[in-house]
C-alpha cells in the first residue's frame, strides 16, 4: 500500500487540472450566478448592493411559483409514465430468460444515443395540424381535413409524449440493472414456500428493485423539471414551463438577470436537495452507464 | 429457472409489451426517413414520389456545412480535453488515497445533475463578468465541464479492474510513470478511452442548451438546426440532414459498443 502511494504522479499533479477546470468554470460561474441574484452584480451599471428583494419578490410571486408547479406537475407525469413503461420492458429482458437480452437492451437504448433535438423534430413533423398523423388520417379517410385532431402540437400534451419518448431508454437502464442483479432464488424460496407469482413479484421483487426505480425516476424528473428546449418547440404557450421563463429572463428584449439568477438559483437548490437525499439510489443507478 | 419470475402468458405479454415500446421508440425515425425521400416541400400524406433533392440540396448548403464544421471542431476539442480530464481524475480517484477524496468526487460529478438552462445561464454571467467574448471556444470550455463526469464514470470501473501488480512489474523494471501509463495502462484501459471520448463526442455534437447561451457568431449544428426549425420551407432539408446525422450516430454507437465489448471480453474482463 505505501509503495503503491509513492508511483507516479502525485496526487495534486492529476487532480490539480481537472478540479481547476470545474471549480473555474463550474462552481464560480454559479456563484456568479447567486451574486446577481442578491444584486451584487447587475447588468446595467448604476447604484447597488447586496439586497434580498430579488428573492423576496420571486417567493411573493404567483407568476413563478405557479410555473414552478406546473413544471414540477408535468415533469412528475412524464417520469411516472416512463417508469412505467420502462419497468415491465426492463423486467423481460431481464428475466425472461431470453438469450439475446444484451442486443435487445442495445436496440432499446440505441434511439437514446441519438440526436435529442432530431428527435423533438421528429415529432414536430408527426403531430402538427398539417403533419404527418394528420393528413394520414384524412387521407385514409378516417377524418375530415377541416377537423383535424388539434391540440397535438403546441400543447402541454405534445411536451410530455416527447420528454416520455425521450426518456424512456435510458431509465429501461438503471431498472434492468436492478432487476438483472436480483438473486432468482429469493423468488424459489417464495415460491417454495407457496407464494404465488404474483406476490413474490409484489413482495420481493418489487422492493429488491426500487432503488433502479428511484434512480430511473430521478433520471427523468431532475432533467425534464428545468427542460426549455422540448417545450419552445412543441409546447406552445400551454407548454410554457419554468426553464423557458428562465430562458426568456436572459435572452428576450428586456432581459431581467437578477430575476433569472432567483429562479435559477431556486431550482438549482431543489434539484441539489433530491440529489443530496436520493444519492444512495442515483449510484444505484450509475453502475450501467460505464 | 426464470420460470418463478414469470409464467409463459406473463412472458407471451411482455414480450408484446417490450415490441409496442420499440415500434413506438423507433416509429418516428422511421418515419423521417421516409420523408426524407418524399418529394414535396411538406412533409404530409399522400406520398409524393421519390427524390434525392433534399439530400443534394443539404450538401450544397453552406451555412449547413459550416454549422456541421463547427460542431465537429468544438466536439473533438471538448472530447479531447474531457477525456484527459477525465483520465487524469479517475486515475487519482481509483489509485490514491487522500482526503477529501468524497468530495472531489462529488464536485467531479456535479455537472451531471445541474439542470442545463442553469448552467447555460451560469457560463453566460460568467463570461460576461469575466469580459470573455462568446466564440466556439466558450461552447468548447462548458462542454469539456458536461463530459468530464461521463468520462471519469467510463474510466474508473475500467481502471479497478487492472491489476496494481502490473503497474508494479513495470516500475520494477525500470520503466518511469509515464512509460508505464503508455506500455501497459493505456493498451489496457484503450477501449474504455475510446468510449468515453465517444460519448463526449456525441454529447458534445448534440449540445444545445448550454450552447444557446455561449455561442458566439458561428453556429453549432444543433444552433442551426434550431432556427432553422422556424422555417418550413427548410424542413424537408432538415429532415434529410437529421437522417443522415441519426443513422450516422447509431452505427457509429454501436458499433462502438459492439467492439468495447469484443475487446474486453478479449482482455479478460467480463463486458456484461
Amino acid at each position: 500500500m505505501v509503495r503503491r502511494i509513492r508511483l507516479g504522479l502525485t496526487t495534486p499533479a492529476l487532480l490539480g487540472l481537472p478540479v481547476a477546470w470545474l471549480a473555474a468554470f463550474f462552481v464560480v460561474p454559479i456563484v456568479i450566478v447567486a451574486l446577481y441574484s442578491f444584486d451584487v452584480y447587475t447588468l446595467f451599471p448604476g447604484p447597488h448592493g447586496f439586497t434580498l428583494a430579488g428573492w423576496r419578490a420571486f417567493v411573493h410571486s404567483s407568476l413563478y411559483l405557479g410555473l414552478f408547479w406546473k413544471s414540477v406537475k408535468l415533469s412528475l407525469i412524464v417520469s411516472a409514465v416512463v417508469v412505467a413503461l420502462a419497468y415491465p420492458v426492463a423486467y423481460y429482458l431481464a428475466l425472461s430468460g431470453t438469450k439475446r437480452k444484451y442486443v435487445l437492451l442495445l436496440v432499446l437504448i440505441a434511439p437514446f444515443l441519438t440526436s435529442y433535438l432530431l428527435r423533438v423534430l421528429a415529432w414536430k413533423v408527426i403531430l402538427g395540424n398539417q403533419g404527418v398523423l394528420n393528413t394520414f388520417l384524412f387521407w385514409t379517410g378516417a377524418r375530415s381535413p377541416d377537423h383535424p385532431i388539434s391540440q397535438l402540437l403546441y400543447s402541454r400534451f405534445a411536451v410530455m409524449l416527447v420528454l416520455a419518448y425521450i426518456w424512456v431508454p435510458f431509465v429501461a437502464l438503471p431498472i434492468f440493472v436492478s432487476l438483472e442483479t436480483l438473486d432468482t432464488r429469493l423468488l424459489e424460496a417464495a415460491s417454495d414456500l407457496g407464494a404465488s407469482r404474483w406476490s413474490a413479484f409484489l413482495r420481493v421483487t418489487l422492493p429488491l428493485s426500487l432503488p433502479g426505480i428511484v434512480a430511473g425516476f430521478l433520471f427523468v424528473f431532475i432533467p425534464t423539471v428545468g427542460e426549455f428546449v422540448t417545450p419552445s418547440l412543441v409546447g406552445g404557450t400551454s407548454g410554457y414551463m419554468y426553464g423557458n421563463q428562465i430562458a426568456d429572463l436572459f435572452s428576450t428584449g428586456f432581459p431581467d438577470w437578477q430575476t433569472g439568477s432567483v429562479l435559477a438559483l431556486f431550482l438549482l437548490a431543489v434539484v441539489a436537495l433530491l440529489t443530496a437525499v436520493f444519492s444512495r439510489f442515483m449510484q444505484a443507478g450509475q453502475a450501467p452507464t460505464r | 429457472m426464470s420460470d418463478v419470475a414469470i409464467s409463459n402468458n406473463g412472458r407471451r405479454g411482455l414480450r408484446l409489451f417490450f415490441v409496442v415500446v420499440v415500434v413506438f421508440l423507433y416509429a418516428p425515425i422511421a418515419i423521417l426517413v421516409l420523408f426524407s425521400f418524399n418529394n414535396s416541400d411538406v412533409p404530409a400524406f399522400p406520398l409524393a414520389g421519390f427524390t434525392l433533392s433534399w439530400y443534394h440540396q443539404f450538401l450544397h448548403d453552406a451555412d449547413l456545412r459550416g454549422a456541421l464544421e463547427t460542431s465537429g471542431l468544438v466536439a473533438v476539442l471538448s472530447s479531447v480535453g474531457a477525456v484527459l480530464l477525465g483520465l487524469l481524475a479517475s486515475i487519482a480517484l481509483v489509485r490514491r488515497r487522500f482526503r477529501a477524496r468524497a468530495a472531489m468526487s462529488a464536485l467531479l460529478l456535479s455537472p451531471l445533475v445541474i439542470p442545463y438552462i442553469v448552467f447555460g445561464i451560469s457560463l453566460l454571467l460568467f463570461f460576461h463578468a469575466a469580459g470573455i467574448p462568446r466564440s466556439i471556444l466558450t461552447v468548447v470550455i462548458g462542454h469539456v465541464v458536461i463530459s468530464v463526469p461521463y468520462a471519469i464514470l467510463v474510466l474508473v470501473p475500467r481502471l479497478q479492474q487492472i491489476d496494481v501488480n502490473l503497474e508494479e512489474a513495470a516500475y520494477d523494471l525500470g520503466a518511469g510513470p509515464f512509460r508505464t501509463f503508455q506500455l501497459i495502462v493505456l493498451p489496457l484501459i484503450l477501449p474504455a478511452v475510446l468510449s468515453a471520448f465517444l460519448i463526449a463526442f456525441t454529447t458534445s455534437f448534440d449540445e444545445y442548451a448550454v450552447a444557446s447561451f455561449v455561442v458566439g457568431t458561428r453556429a453549432t449544428f444543433p444552433i442551426f438546426l434550431y432556427s432553422a426549425l422556424r422555417f418550413p420551407s427548410r424542413l424537408p432539408e432538415v429532415i434529410a440532414v437529421a437522417v443522415v446525422v441519426m443513422v450516422l450516430s447509431l452505427v457509429v454507437v454501436v458499433s462502438a459498443e459492439i467492439g468495447r465489448r469484443v475487446a474486453e471480453r478479449r482482455l479478460g474482463a467480463p463486458g456484461a
